[in-house]
């Protein structure tokens, strides 16, 4: 696997073998993991999630152009690309002071949706399940891979695999059946996206205001057409994603307890209504709320909120154990939001991004390019260290607590989530529901994402059929046209696949005086606080017990690789400009129309 | 020479106030440009687009030849 470097002390009358794995593979980006396990109670002890990766997106977005910003952001991810731009737009649309045509929206939400279904498709059955493949269980549980060999897999009518070893067998990297069937289905989710979006993973074909997409009937049955075979393999991945899942817990009790930590859960919703979003921060409770997947704040089970203006009021941002310097003499941009609310000096809004680059300190930190975001309880006063769980652990949890989404194909419960998906080529009509689980926990967090999967699908059917109502009445307008505001703010709140997204802006003199993103990995990611609050992987992993069999010599760590993974870590989100060795650093200055052209100076070093 | 923390920065390449936009080029975005074009009438918050929509040459000329047939945009 990666790296282990082992070095072994004694604390507390504890044997406590540290181990890391930095990198860690199958994510993007540069994660590392360290920690201290004591092999003889088989328990990770402590652990400490750092990031070696600093970008600076917040530091050199400042005096372009807003109207840029969405093309800009963009680039801070090479998967979830779209959902930045989409943030952005969502942000910039509140700044300009306009709402898009209802068409517009449809249409970006078929291309999120989409987007969902790639993303989460890709890396569940191609990066998720190696870790639960045959090859690696042999490897690190050779026992419970003969159990597997002797257990039916409940659901085989539907999926065609006999036994749960021939589900594990099925996601062998390059050679095993749905790790393959995954692989051809991401082409088809990807074409879907591009229908809408233009491009993937950066869209062309985004704009605040609206949409540069032609809307005819034929790019919707395109998509339809897509859809319904994607659809297919949904009706599939569903039930088997089940069956392998609940044979964990069956054949290894209590490994409920690995990646489990304290529900807390943030969602800051996806899918915009366009009967009620008129992007004005006053109405932005309701226009949250009439949002396809419900925004909301999960602790211990409860609902604490749905209002995304609460949302917005509590996101703090933390420093403790990241290599930046504080900003608390720097300029506060926005004293108070437009209802009169007063914006803290630690809310991005307020934000300035000082860079300290220093020596990595594992022991008294810092040690991480990770802020730590964390969101504000006035009731309880706590600052909340929230987690997406992977993303659609906290869409599907939120959205069935709040029961606000009742659309043909997908009905929140109150306590589920109900999706229907119809008939298609080799299926009949089949009705999925995901209940709330016990847990938020590693095998809870996959789970979601298989449902989540499907519930895109579901909506995106949803969307086809509003979209298709415009289509028929030659509504076609995909565009609103605006000016830029020499002074304005704005504020979108979106669901990158991997969880909450927030982009906030300040606009002065037409210009960008403040910008900053706040993707789901720094709230995943990120390190311990100046409370000494750790962050999620390193709380989901402290107390983690090791069900592998392996000793410390032999150690792969797999189950602290699924609990890591199982949060879809993507951290060139994490932290906002890195130059590897020997590469060209180039500056392309806008404005690129002004009378001497663009200016293009460049170093090689 | 700027230090800010530990970090020496080079000769800034460019001014945090120089223009964002040139005053006098036309912007795509700017409040107008949707009305002025061909076979787009507003409706709401959309538009009713007829066949007039499909060229500039000549707009008038792709409405259908009979009123009672559907004025249908080509794209």
């Amino acid at each position: 696997m990666n790296d282990v470097n082992q070095n072994i002390e004694v604390e507390h009358g504890r044997k406590l073998v540290s181990m890391s794995w930095d990198p860690v593979t199958r994510i993007i980006g540069n994660l590392g993991i360290h920690t201290k396990i004591d092999f003889e109670n088989n328990e990770v002890v402590e652990c400490k999630s750092t990031s070696s990766l600093f970008r600076g997106y917040s530091v050199f977005m400042r005096g372009k152009d807003p109207r840029d910003s969405h093309f800009i952001t963009s680039r801070i991810c090479g998967i979830c690309g779209d959902n930045h731009a989409t943030c952005s737009v969502y942000a910039q649309n509140m700044a300009y002071g306009i709402q898009m045509p209802p068409l517009a929206e449809w249409i970006y939400n078929l291309g999120e949706a989409a987007e969902y279904m790639f993303d989460h498709a890709i890396f569940q059955d191609n990066l998720v399940f190696v870790d639960f493949c045959e090859r690696m269980v042999k490897e690190t549980n050779p026992s419970l891979l003969a159990k597997a060999e002797k257990t039916p897999a409940p659901n085989a009518e539907i999926h065609g695999h006999g036994t749960i070893a021939d589900i594990m067998r099925s996601f062998n990297p390059f050679t095993g059946a749905m790790y393959r069937e995954a692989l051809q289905m991401s082409r088809l989710t990807r074409e879907m996206f591009c229908l809408m979006e233009g491009r993937h993973v950066h869209p062309s074909t985004l704009y605040p205001g609206g949409v540069g997409t032609v809307a005819t009937p034929q790019i919707f049955t395109d998509y339809l057409s897509r859809l319904i075979r994607f659809i297919d393999f949904v009706k599939k991945l569903v039930p088997l994603n089940d069956d392998l899942f609940d044979f964990f817990y069956d054949a290894m009790p209590g490994y409920e307890e690995v990646g489990r930590r304290r529900t807390l859960l943030g969602c800051w919703g996806s899918f915009q209504n366009p009967e009620e979003c008129d992007y004005r921060y006053e109405n932005m409770k309701r226009w949250g709320q009439a949002m396809y997947v419900t925004p909301g704040i999960i602790v211990d089970g409860e609902l604490l909120t749905t209002n995304l203006i609460d949302i917005n009021l509590g996101i703090r941002i933390l420093l403790g154990s990241s290599y930046y310097e504080d900003w608390d003499r720097e300029e506060r941009f926005v004293k108070e939001d437009p209802l009169g609310n007063p914006i803290d000096r630690r809310h991005p809004w307020n934000q300035t991004t000082i860079p300290k680059p220093q020596k990595r300190d594992l022991k008294a930190g810092p040690y991480s390019w990770v802020m730590s975001p964390r969101w504000y309880d006035a009731d309880s006063g706590a600052h909340l260290a929230l987690d997406t769980g992977g993303g659609p652990l906290a869409r599907l949890w939120s959205t069935a607590l709040a029961n606000m989404v009742h659309t043909p194909f997908v009905e929140a419960t109150g306590s589920s989530v109900k999706i229907h998906l119809p008939k298609s080529a080799s299926f009949p009509e089949m009705d999925f529901e995901w209940n709330v689980p016990k847990w938020s926990n590693t095998i809870e967090r996959d789970r979601a994402r298989g449902y989540f999967i499907a519930y895109s699908a579901a909506m995106a059917l949803f969307f086809i059929d509003k979209a298709m109502e415009h289509i028929h009445q030659g509504d076609v307008k995909v565009f609103q046209d605006f000016d830029v505001p020499d002074e304005g703010i704005g504020c979108g709140f979106h669901e990158a696949v991997r969880g909450v997204l927030s982009h906030h802006l300040v606009i002065r003199e037409g210009k960008i005086a403040n910008y900053h993103p706040y993707p789901p990995t720094p709230w995943n990611a990120s390190p311990r606080d100046e409370h000494g609050t750790p962050g999620p992987y390193e709380d989901a992993v402290q107390g983690l017990p090791i069900f592998e069999e392996n000793g410390a010599d032999d150690f792969k760590g797999i189950d602290i690789m699924r609990t890591v993974r199982s949060f879809d870590p993507c951290l060139p989100c994490g932290v906002h400009m890195f130059l590897g060795e020997g590469r060209v650093l180039e500056q392309h200055h806008s404005p690129m129309l002004g009378l001497s052209g663009h200016s293009t100076e460049g170093e090689s070093r | 020479m700027t230090t800010i923390a530990n970090v020496r920065l080079g000769k800034a390449q460019t001014k945090v106030t120089a223009s964002s936009h040139v005053p006098g080029i036309r912007e795509g975005n700017a409040k107008g440009n949707v009305a002025h074009e061909p076979g787009l009438t507003p409706k709401g918050r959309g538009l009713r687009c007829t066949a007039r929509r499909s060229t500039g040459i000549n707009p008038d000329a792709r409405d259908p030849i009979d009123p009672k047939m559907p004025n249908l945009t080509p794209a």
